[in-house]
This record gives structure tokens, C-alpha cells and sequence, in this order.
């Protein structure tokens, strides 16, 4: 029999955990990235720019093929915020970039009218759904409750979905897809934010309004028909949102699903992701979610997105890093400079938004606002 | 001497991507209400009135922006009193792939508009100018050039025109700041090259190469006509008064900048290492081959200054620079409410060590800009920054013979320096205020008042200036 002595167990101990600290960093995704190519320009023929959600197509439909990457325009021409109509897309088989939509800039149906958002996704149905986050003047104080417009694979608006639980629909889209059924996750980023000159004396930034919301949709969707919303259900809420000059709105971002139905929120403000169990199923608020990770490496967290190895992909607003983080343990595992433009400062703040992971789950597409570009990460 | 300005940076067009397929929208979009947009547009006129959508169409992007500012000097100078001078700049480019389905490739023509009188040239006699702003009275073009990209990521790209080299080469980006001239194009090459060199509001014909490398390093190497007009002799923005003449004879300018830059594209963060201080360091070298005049002796071997010389310099062939930059952040702030009010320091240096060939042989600004300095004014700067121009002994000596020979008092010039103070205001996203404060000591380097007999005395500059994007 072979004893182990005290000592001897403070190796083995220490040995242990630095090969678990080396398998964490192996099975690091972002350190397999190292090449950051320009795929495209993300303005449109009418001049939009500011490009804020990125998608994958799931399926070749109308003028879509599979695997195409979609990307819409916040600002119109005159870089007013919350005033972009379009959605272009970018094939990278032909590396051709096309408009998908134009939508009129005023919508009866839509409450303030167009500024698409971070909130967009595409079903296998071929029907994309895009938040509106409308504004007249580029601020929040001509902000109107906007809207989820559908919209056919050609681009043209079928139905718009407003109603007193919808209210800027802001971040970036977690969905379930099933076909005929689908399953939506979207966070609700204007209720009563006033403009970005209504300012909390204390802090002397614009005052925060703890009313954000994740808004859970289950979808219908009828053979050849379009997508009708069978429920709606609030599953978080209480989260911190307020008006930014530059950024047009402050708020929860990101949404992310992993294993067991559970839903991870980027929570800009309070500067971390949190966890909302049972995200598809619960039929009430969990509040503002359970804390996974806070502060380290992220800098207001933006848009989410689970990385083939299971980790979180967390887009930073304050510097042009990505931050992979391990949700079952909240380690922060590291980051990565994926915008290093030092015309802002720190570099790359405010220049990311939108991020999506390649098909092939080997890199991911995010988007340069600050030159209006489509990235692709990869080895 | 030709000195030679840097003006703001104009804010460069988009590029645009050929798209087609645009669905066709079911309601027309309401008239533009031009009072709810303007106080948030990031131009006064929008998109004028559906001018630049429509060019957006074709590929091109059409940017205006005008400079105007009060300066006048209330103590020192030959004079003293306030000068309006103004600039208008309009870029216009064009992406190549909606117009020819060429990948990577841009068009960029570009003009310039320059009003109003120059202080420097009327009251204070520096050589290092108060504004950046400050040519000739003008309607001229500036850059008409096409730049292609190569490789995988862009790594490779290609200019090929008529270019000003002051917006690529041996640039502080934190510098761009301020208001005095020698912040963008330094005093060492517009006063040592020919016609002050290719730099606002001349350019020459080149081409331009630009590699990167790595992710950290990145390579910028150019040729050039040795002069940005054909006859060096006289004043150069007179010579070549609508910048139509494209000079391809004579010399040549080499120029070449090495950058490293960090943090690189695609390096890594872990959770035990600090915050990053960015920075970005250069260096770099230019050689024009063109004819360069003594500053102090004819082509006998005798002084200039002497009775007996002929009273042409001697003459020489080729004259060079070295120079490095240095811009880094030094402090940030910690909380991510306020991640972007930084602290940067900013240094650059030149030596052109022939000095019997040079009036200048050594230049160097400095300092820190502050950005977001008040709480909440995110997009406001403020900068502290200092100026120094050495005459070079052969220049200085040359004076001395003149004193010799004329048996008279005349002064021995050395150096000029300067601190300017100033703060740029954000007033709307399309609108920026910048009162400025300038101080020169030894204007001219020390040289005559011809109102007076003395030295110029010490200038307080103080001015408003304006930028404006239409």
C-alpha cells in the first residue's frame, strides 16, 4: 500500500489544480481566434448605419439562403439613433451584400415607429422578427414604445406586435425553434426612460428607471402562415435601464440560452450576467435573475452568445474585448480584443453590439459600428 | 519658407457596399422634421434633403465641414490685434465596388475653400503658426487619390495620387487637438523641404504603401514628388494657387513610418492582469533628393552675408529627417460609467541633422489631453500642449556674419517655443467651440521688429474657433 504523506497531498493537491487550471485555459474558445477579417460594409443603399443585431440564417427562404448573416441599422444617414429602417445581408459564399428590407421610417401599428435594434432573429419558418426602438431625435426623449415587426423572407412587414408589454424591445433575440412552435426571449429596455437630460442629482448621470423586463413570447406558427403569439410572459424584470447621449439606452442586452432551459441576461448596468431557470416554462418574474458573473473583465456587458464549448460570448459597450465566461462556474476566463480602434478611448468603446457564432462553430460575426463593418473571428 | 498647416480632421465619408434587392416600402416615410432632428444629427444638414441617400445609392458619401475662428495676439507680435480666418473642406468618395464591383477600392477627391487673414503672417511673425488653418486665400484641390486594400484581412493597401501627407504620416492622434499649426504637420519639414513639403493645403503625386504585418506592427512607405510645386523659388500656394499643378519632375520624396500599436487585434485579457493603457509609437525617416540651398555660405565657399560673395547659395544635393511619436494613455477611469475620461500624453520629435542645409534642425511637441475633463461632457477634450523649433547653428551663424560684415546690430536667432491651453466643446453632435490660449516665447526664434528695432516680445494669443459638419 502506498501512504501519502501530508506533504506529498500538498502536491498532488497543487499539481491537481494547476492541470484543471490548464484544462480551463485550453478549452478557452477565444484563444483559438486569430484572424478578424472585414466581411463587409453594413451601411445600406439609403445611407443607414450604426449596425447593432447580427444573425446566422437557419434557412434558405425568399431571397435568404442558409447561412447568410443579417445585420440591421439603427441610425438612418444622419446618424439620428433609433431612426434606422434596414436590413442588409451578406452571403458569404458570393460575398455579396444585399438589402433585405427598407422599412418605411413611420408605422401606423408601431408605436414612434422604425429604429431597429439588437432584437432580431429568423425562424426555420423563414419569418424574421426585429425590435423596433423608434426615436425622433436621436434620444430618448422622442422615444416611442416601437414594436416586434414580422417580416417575410423578402423583406416585406407582415404583422407588427404592440402592446403595454412590449416597450423598446432592445437586445439581442434568444429562441427556441421547433417549426411549428417557437419560443422568444427579448428584453424591454423604455419603460418611462426619459430623455438623457432628466438626470439623477446624485450620480449626474441620467436617472435609472428599474423597470427592464425579459419578455418570454410562445409562437404559433401555421403551415405557410405567419407566426401568431399564443402568450406572452414576463420572466424577469426589475432590471436598471436609463438614457445615454451616445448610446440612445442602457439596459439589460443580452440574452443567451444554455443547458436546461436556462436563460442568461447581460445586465449592462449592474455590470454582470445573471441566470433566469427554467426560462421556457416558468409562468412568472423571477426578478432580476441570479448572479453568474459581476464586474472583472466586463466592462457593461452587451449582447450574449453561447460559444460551442458552452461558454458565454459577452460583448463589452465600454472597450472592444469579448469576454468568454463559464456559466456553470462564472469564472471569467478571459477576453479578447476584437475592436482595438484607439480613436475612442479606452479603444473600441461603443464600438461592438451585435454577435453571432459562425456555422461552423469555429469563429463568430460581430459588428464595428464605429466604421460600419461585418467582422468575421476565426482561427 | 513656406510654413504649412494641419487643419481639423474632417470626418471621412462611409463606405458603402453594393446592395441590391431593396424590398419597396408600403408607406412613404413623413417629411423630415429638420428642428426635432438637428440638435442630435451628426451633420447640420442631415441628409440634405435626400442628397446624401441618394448618393449613398451609387456608392458615394459627400462630407462639408467648416473651421472659423477669431485669434489675435493682445501682447507681443509686430502688432497686435484679432484676424477672422476660415476654411471650408469637402470630401467626396467613392466606393469602387457599387460602381465597378471592385472589392476594397476607394476613390477621394477632395477641395479646399481658405478665407479670411492670417494672423501669424500679419502680427506675430512665429514660426511656428498659431493656426492650422492659416494658407493663402484659396479655392483649391487638395488630395484627388485611389486606394486599393490587398491581401487576407486587409493587410495590404495601396495609395496611388495626389496626396498630403500630413494625413498619414508622422501623425499624434491626440495632437489633432490643438489649434496651433504645428500640432499637425510639424515645423521641421515646413521649413526644411521644399515648398513646406506635401501637407495642407498642397499635396503631391505618390504612391503610398501600407502593410500590416502583424497585429501590433503596421508599415507605411511612400514616394513622392520632391516637391509639392514645380518652382520651389517664391511662394508655393501663389505658384500652385488652385493645386491643378502636378509637378512629376525633380526630386523625390522617400518617406517611411514604422507603427506598433497595442492593444493588438486579437490579444488576450485574463482576469489577474491590470486595466491597459493603449499607446501608439512611431518611427520614421523621410529623404527628398531634391536641390536644398546653404543657409550660410555661396557657392565660392564665401558667407552669404560677405560683400564679395555671388549671393547664390551653395548648392546641395538630398537632405533628410528622422522623427519618432509617441502617444499614450496614462491614466483611465476605473468605473465603467465614466471608461471614457482618460488622460493621454502625446510627444513628438524631429532631427534633420545636415545642417548646413536646414533653417530648422529640430522640432518637438508635447503634452496631455484630457478627455471628458468635467463629468458627463463625454465628448469634450481638453489639452495642454507644448511647441519648440530650433534654428540650426548654420542658420544662426549666418546672421552672425551678417552682423560682421555689416557692422551693425542683428540678432542671433535660436529657438522659438510655445504652450497653448485649450478645450474643445461639443455643442451638438455636428458643432464643436474651442476657445484657445497660446503663449510664444522668442517668436521668430528672436528676430526684428521692423516697428520697433528690437526683438518681437512675447506673444498671448487668445481665440475662438469653430468647427462645423454639414
Amino acid at each position: 500500500m502506498i501512504k501519502i504523506s501530508s506533504s506529498n497531498s500538498s502536491i498532488l493537491l497543487t499539481a491537481f489544480l494547476a492541470l484543471t487550471a490548464h484544462a480551463a485555459q485550453a478549452q478557452i474558445f477565444l484563444k483559438n481566434i486569430h484572424r478578424h477579417v472585414t466581411l463587409t460594409s453594413t451601411v445600406a443603399d439609403n445611407g443607414d448605419l450604426n449596425p447593432y443585431a447580427v444573425i446566422v440564417a437557419p434557412v434558405s427562404a425568399g431571397r435568404i439562403q442558409k447561412g447568410d448573416v443579417l445585420v440591421d441599422n439603427f441610425n438612418k444617414v444622419s446618424n439620428l439613433q433609433g431612426t434606422g429602417t434596414t436590413i442588409i445581408d451578406y452571403n458569404p459564399a458570393t460575398k455579396k451584400t444585399t438589402v433585405v428590407a427598407e422599412l418605411p421610417q413611420h408605422l401606423a401599428q408601431c408605436p414612434g415607429g422604425v429604429g431597429l435594434s439588437t432584437a432580431m432573429t429568423m425562424l426555420k419558418s423563414g419569418w424574421i422578427i426585429v425590435g423596433s426602438t423608434p426615436s425622433g431625435d436621436g434620444t430618448t426623449r422622442t422615444k416611442g414604445a416601437g414594436g416586434l415587426l414580422v417580416l417575410d423572407a423578402n423583406g416585406h412587414l407582415i404583422a407588427v406586435w404592440a402592446n403595454a408589454k412590449i416597450n423598446d424591445p432592445w437586445g439581442n433575440m434568444a429562441t427556441i425553434d421547433n417549426g411549428t412552435t417557437a419560443i422568444l426571449f427579448v428584453s424591454m429596455a423604455g419603460f418611462d426612460v426619459p430623455g438623457p437630460d432628466v438626470r439623477d442629482p446624485k450620480t449626474g448621470n441620467p436617472v435609472i428607471v428599474r423597470r427592464a423586463t425579459v419578455l418570454r413570447l410562445d409562437l404559433s406558427i401555421p403551415a405557410g402562415k405567419p407566426p401568431v403569439v399564443t402568450s406572452e410572459t414576463v420572466i424577469a424584470d426589475g432590471f436598471g435601464q436609463r438614457a445615454d447621449r451616445d448610446a440612445f439606452l442602457i439596459g439589460p442586452t443580452g440574452l443567451a440560452l444554455g443547458p436546461n432551459n436556462t436563460l442568461y441576461v447581460s445586465d449592462a448596468l449592474a455590470n454582470q450576467i445573471v441566470m433566469i431557470p427554467d426560462a421556457a416554462t416558468r409562468a412568472s418574474s423571477v426578478g432580476t435573475g441570479q448572479t453568474v458573473a459581476k464586474g472583472g473583465l466586463l466592462h457593461r456587458p452587451l449582447a450574449l452568445t453561447m460559444a460551442p464549448n458552452g461558454h458565454l460570448l459577452s460583448i463589452n459597450a465600454t472597450n472592444g474585448q469579448v469576454v468568454e465566461v463559464d456559466p456553470a462556474t462564472g469564472q471569467q476566463l478571459g477576453a479578447q480584443w476584437i475592436d482595438n480602434d484607439q480613436a475612442q478611448s479606452p479603444p473600441g468603446n461603443g464600438d461592438l453590439f451585435g454577435i453571432a457564432i459562425t456555422p461552423d462553430d469555429k469563429g463568430f460575426y460581430y459588428v464595428e459600428d464605429d466604421v460600419n463593418t461585418l467582422m468575421k473571428a476565426m482561427p | 519658407m513656406a510654413v504649412l498647416a494641419t487643419p481639423p480632421v474632417i470626418t471621412a465619408p462611409v463606405e458603402n457596399q453594393p446592395q441590391s434587392n431593396q424590398s419597396t416600402p408600403n408607406e412613404t416615410p413623413a417629411p423630415t422634421d429638420f428642428l426635432t432632428e438637428v440638435s442630435r444629427s451628426s451633420t447640420l444638414l442631415g441628409d440634405m434633403a435626400g442628397l446624401r441617400p441618394f448618393l449613398s445609392r451609387f456608392g458615394l458619401s459627400l462630407s462639408i465641414q467648416e473651421t472659423s475662428e477669431m485669434l489675435g495676439n493682445v501682447t507681443g507680435g509686430v502688432r497686435q490685434g484679432f484676424e477672422y480666418e476660415g476654411l471650408t473642406q469637402a470630401v467626396l468618395q467613392l466606393d469602387t465596388e457599387r460602381a465597378f464591383g471592385l472589392r476594397g477600392g476607394t476613390f477621394n477627391i477632395s477641395g479646399l475653400q481658405i478665407h479670411g487673414r492670417d494672423l501669424s503672417a500679419e502680427n506675430l511673425d512665429t514660426l511656428q503658426t498659431a493656426s492650422g488653418i492659416e494658407a493663402d486665400r484659396s479655392t483649391r484641390l487638395w488630395e484627388l487619390w485611389y486606394q486599393q486594400k490587398f491581401l487576407n484581412e486587409d493587410r495590404l493597401d495601396v495609395k496611388i495620387g495626389q496626396q498630403s501627407l500630413d494625413q498619414e504620416f508622422m501623425v499624434s492622434q491626440n495632437a489633432l487637438l490643438f489649434v496651433n499649426t504645428m500640432f499637425g504637420w510639424p515645423m521641421l519639414p515646413s521649413a526644411d523641404l521644399p515648398g513646406g513639403g506635401p501637407a495642407y493645403p498642397l499635396s503631391a503625386l505618390g504612391v503610398r504603401l501600407r502593410w500590416r504585418p502583424t497585429d501590433s506592427f503596421t508599415a507605411l512607405a511612400g514616394l513622392f514628388n520632391g516637391s509639392p510645386v514645380s518652382d520651389t523659388n517664391g511662394d508655393p500656394q501663389m505658384i500652385n494657387a488652385s493645386g491643378l499643378s502636378f509637378p512629376l519632375h525633380g526630386g523625390v520624396l522617400a518617406i517611411g513610418e514604422l507603427q506598433y500599436a497595442y492593444p493588438a487585434l486579437g490579444s488576450m485579457v485574463y482576469s489577474d492582469q491590470s486595466g491597459v493603457l493603449s499607446g501608439v509609437y512611431k518611427l520614421g525617416f523621410w529623404y527628398d533628393t531634391e536641390d536644398f540651398a546653404d543657409q550660410e555660405t555661396d557657392d565660392n565657399g564665401l558667407s552669404l552675408s560677405n560683400p564679395d560673395s555671388t549671393g547664390i547659395p551653395r548648392n546641395h544635393r538630398g537632405d533628410y529627417a528622422i522623427y519618432a511619436v509617441v502617444d499614450q494613455m496614462v491614466w483611465s477611469d476605473p468605473n465603467d460609467e465614466d471608461a471614457d475620461r482618460t488622460v493621454n500624453f502625446f510627444a513628438r520629435a524631429m532631427g534633420a541633422p545636415e545642417e548646413d542645409r536646414n533653417l530648422i534642425d529640430i522640432s518637438v511637441n508635447a503634452g496631455f489631453t484630457f478627455h471628458e475633463p468635467i463629468p458627463h461632457r463625454s465628448d469634450d477634450t481638453m489639452g495642454l500642449g507644448f511647441g519648440y523649433a530650433k534654428v540650426s547653428d548654420s542658420a544662426s551663424d549666418s546672421a552672425k556674419d551678417t552682423a560682421f560684415f555689416t557692422g551693425s546690430y542683428f540678432p542671433i536667432r535660436g529657438s522659438e517655443e510655445f504652450v497653448e491651453l485649450t478645450y474643445q466643446y461639443q455643442l451638438t453632435p455636428w458643432c464643436q467651440l474651442q476657445p484657445d490660449f497660446q503663449y510664444v516665447f522668442d517668436p521668430g526664434a528672436g528676430i526684428l521688429n521692423p516697428n520697433s528695432g528690437h526683438l518681437v516680445k512675447n506673444e498671448a494669443v487668445l481665440g475662438l474657433r469653430m468647427n462645423v459638419q454639414f
